[in-house]
């Protein structure tokens, strides 16, 4: 969209994530200073999330993030230098500006258009800001307006031109260019590059006796006669980092001779003999020269003599004081901040290649142990024991490259609870803990809209009104805790609240308004609250306008359960309640369940399997079996992927479960648990039907891993359409 | 050989566009971080001819770093373009006071940077 340079694209990629990045950041900040009240750290930490997207938007030629970006730059600079507060209503204006941007990025990255609501955020926030700045805002400062204040050009106006159609520049550098890291004869080469040098003429004047003569310092000035098509902004700008310290005058192809006059005075040459280099230069001509300095006389009875450099240098001794300030400060600053974090950033795309190649090195290790194992020599067996070792040591290292802390999970609730607090009226707090427990990436990525869904129920229908938490004795200020911890072999997260619970009688009667149970039905209390997973289930009295986004619980449920992940409720009336996620370690590695169809083995995952059970060679209804007093449909996977050969003498029904759903599956021999690397399948094979991925054996064999959600669906759909 | 320059900023995205444009013009060019990461690449670096450093960064801000830089005999002389933005003409001048007396405001198109280069050193 923006280049079509590859480089360049990865570049913009860069930039998106960084922003990201920064603008959590960003967001943390304002939250803890709205806490805590505001502190220089903090607002230099926003300044700079907005500073450095602005500088990155810029180099994209994102006008529209750099406009925006601008105008909250100027004011957090405002902010940051102490003449506007960090009110709590510039909090909120500060966190909506920073969604905004992060609106602005994702419509950028995906391509999609600026609606009408987007423009009109954007012209809300970008009013509030004028605002907040206030009329006392002064313009913004373009470089170029600077410049022109810097140099005031020569303004004498005697009649008659010089006859040269050059440029006359004359430069007399400071004593301290080198030391500046400046290098004159760079600023000539680069002179060179926008026209040509006609004449040139270095001036040895101020070159002290040797023995006076510092060597790091500059002696050295130029008369120079160029030939450019380029405007006089372009040749100043040449040397527009020298302007400061040095003397750069230029006049224009046919100046007036006076201008020539005023030069020659204001330089620290005598007049003379810097008339005579102008004339070796080729600027002036003899004639000139001498018309002139005949015109000398006139412009000393005015007395107007401007010397250029005063005005400069008495400018930065009055920045002298303000400077040493601030370099004191940062200095103690930067002792504080030594102890520097070293990361590195990674593809991600390199990461699971390396933990895919692991894999299959887990597998060929398990084959040479195996092999070993038949070839029964000792110190074959005993090395492949050793190699197999390494082998696990490499694989736990290489799947714990992709954890992160839960934490970069977490941080996004802060915010939420604070801004759906203000919406709903009500005074809660956010409790985190366990942040330092750490998950794989892509499972935290797909576990924050659940999570942001429970959190929002919890608020919304959890969370009491004060009244009634004050009838209870309860504390006024309600209570949402988000926490994680590692949990045998998985990871547990955990939202509390310390709200009404879920009402029993409620969901019941909801239940069975929805036909969901029937009144004979006598359930468990677990079994009760299942039931608000249930499609379409919903107990607000009014849905309101946060929970009640058309997305029920039995999305959470379901986005749980597709990173093989399940759900739990504990309540205790007026006590409160408690989601518990439970989620494995990592998504490439499935405890799987082991069955033979034929000779074929299959995998089931483990998380999903019920129970077994011997298959039943007589059954009531044809298609179904009895399972204690309910009927479970049952699956013949060998008519489902037509597996041919010997219907098996024994047979088994392996009970599975996918969000209500319960089928039996009935399998060949069943050969138990086993630990296997999840292989992607490719893309010709990834729209077959009942089969999410495949992982291979330790003797080689590939073995499908069922699709339990799409085989269960299409099942029971196929039912109920008979 | 072609000359080095360092790019000291904690803009992963604008170290890279930088890189990518003074690479096509023929220079060598070193990323860092900040500060810190900025005087430890300089440690490390055979030589360094041109040093563009951002001025706000974490750990260690533009400013220190070019009083570190300056401090150390072997870069005295070497050009340092500074990263500023309008809104802080006082950190300019803060910067030039430290050492840094060419800059380049942000935000800038990549030629912008690469002509301020090219008035201080050739590739």
């Amino acid at each position: 969209m923006i280049s079509i340079d590859p480089q360049m694209e990865a570049a913009l990629q860069t930039f998106f994530e960084e922003s990201r990045d920064l603008l959590q950041d960003m967001e943390s900040a304002l939250l803890f200073m709205e806490e805590s009240g505001a502190d220089p750290e903090r607002i230099n930490a926003v300044f700079r999330a907005a500073h450095t997207i602005k500088g990155s938007a810029g180099l994209f030629g994102l006008e529209e993030v750099v406009r925006f970006t601008h105008c909250l730059e100027n004011l957090l600079d405002r902010i940051r230098a102490g003449s506007t507060d960090l009110t709590p209503s510039r909090i909120t204006l500060l966190l909506s500006c920073g969604d905004h941007i992060a609106e602005y990025l994702d419509k950028i990255s995906v391509g999609a258009a600026l609606d009408e609501r987007f423009l009109a955020e954007d012209l809300r926030l970008l009013t509030a800001l004028t605002e907040a700045l206030g009329t006392t805002l002064p313009a913004p400062m373009s470089a170029s307006v600077l410049k022109s204040e810097a140099r005031p050009g020569p303004e004498v106006i005697p009649p008659g031109s010089v006859k040269t159609g050059n440029w006359h520049i004359s430069l007399r550098f400071g004593v301290d260019t080198f030391r500046d890291g400046m290098d004159p004869l760079s600023f000539l080469r680069y002179l060179e590059q926008i026209g040509e040098i006609v004449g040139l003429v270095t001036l040895t004047d101020s070159l002290p006796p040797l023995a006076q003569m510092d060597a790091e310092s500059c002696y050295l000035g130029f008369e120079i006669s160029f030939k450019s098509d380029a405007d006089k902004s372009q040749i100043a700008d040449v040397f527009d980092f020298v302007k400061d310290s040095s003397t750069v005058h230029i006049l224009p192809a046919h100046s007036q001779i006076g201008a020539y006059l005023q030069l020659i005075q204001q330089l620290p040459e005598a007049d003379q003999h810097l008339g005579e280099i102008l004339v070796s230069v080729g600027s002036l001509t003899e004639e000139e020269l001498q018309k002139a300095l005949a015109l000398q006389d006139v412009g000393n009875q005015d007395g107007q003599h401007r010397p250029l450099g005063a005005i400069l240098i008495a400018q930065k001794m009055v920045q002298e004081p303000v400077v040493q300030g601030a370099l004191e400060k940062q200095q103690q600053q930067r002792e504080q901040q030594v102890a520097e974090r070293q990361m590195l950033r990674v593809r991600a795309a390199d990461l699971d290649h390396l933990v895919n190649l692991v894999g299959e090195l887990v597998i060929a290790s398990a084959a040479n142990s195996l092999f070993a194992m038949q070839d029964g020599a000792e110190d074959r067996v005993e090395s492949a024991a050793h190699v197999a070792r390494l082998v696990e040591e490499i694989r736990d290292g290489a799947l714990h490259l992709r954890m992160i802390d839960v934490a970069e999970v977490f941080q996004r609730f802060p915010r939420v609870v604070r801004d759906m607090a203000r919406t709903l009226g009500k005074d809660i707090r956010l409790e985190i803990s366990g942040e330092g427990t750490e998950l794989d990436k892509s499972m935290a990525e797909k576990i924050t809209d659940p999570l942001m869904h429970l959190v929002r129920n919890a608020m919304d229908h959890g969370i009491e009104s004060a009244e009634r938490r004050r009838a209870l004795g309860k504390p006024v200020q309600g209570c949402i805790n988000l926490h994680a911890c590692h949990d045998a072999g998985g990871i547990i997260i955990e939202v509390r609240d310390d709200g009404g619970g879920l009402n029993r009688e409620k969901i019941l009667n909801k239940a069975m308004e929805k036909g969901l149970i029937t009144s004979e039905q006598t359930l468990g209390d677990r079994e009760i609250y299942a039931l608000i997973f249930a499609p379409g289930f919903s107990t607000a009295d009014q849905v309101s306008d946060i929970s009640g986004r058309g997305v029920g619980m039995d999305v959470v449920r379901q986005n749980i359960e597709a990173i093989r992940g399940s759900i739990e409720i504990h309540s205790t009336p007026d006590v409160g309640s408690t989601m518990r996620i439970r989620l494995p370690l990592t998504l490439s590695i499935i405890d799987g369940f082991l069955v033979k169809l034929a000779t074929d083995t299959f995998v089931i995952p483990a998380e999903s399997v019920e129970e077994c059970l011997e298959y039943p060679e007589r059954q009531g209804v044809p298609g179904y079996m009895e399972l204690r007093d309910q009927p479970l449909p049952l699956l013949h996977l060998a008519g489902v992927f037509r597996i041919d050969g010997e219907a098996g003498k024994r047979r088994n029904v392996i009970v599975v479960r996918h969000g209500q759903h319960r089928v039996g599956m009935v399998v060949g021999a069943i050969l138990g648990n086993q630990q296997t690397v999840i292989k992607p399948l490719g893309k010709l094979f990834d729209q077959v039907p009942g089969i999410s991925a495949v992982t291979i054996l330790g003797n080689g064999d590939v073995a499908p891993i069922l699709d339990i959600s799409a085989l269960i669906h299409g099942h029971v759909s196929a039912k109920h359409i008979h | 050989m072609a000359k080095t320059i360092l790019v000291v900023d904690d803009s992963a995205s604008l170290r890279q566009v930088v890189g990518i444009a003074l690479k096509g013009a023929g220079y060598e060019v070193i990323e860092a971080c900040d500060g810190v990461d900025g005087l430890a690449k300089l440690g490390s670096a055979a030589k360094v001819h041109l040093i563009v450093s951002d001025v706000n960064m974490p750990n260690m801000d533009g400013i220190t770093f070019v009083k570190e830089v300056k401090r150390k005999a072997e870069y005295k002389f070497t050009p340092i373009i500074m990263l500023t933005t309008e809104a802080e003409e006082e950190k300019k001048l803060q910067g030039q006071a430290a050492g840094a007396k060419a800059w380049v405001v942000k935000p800038f198109q990549p030629q912008q940077m690469l002509a301020a280069v090219g008035k201080l050193i050739l590739p």
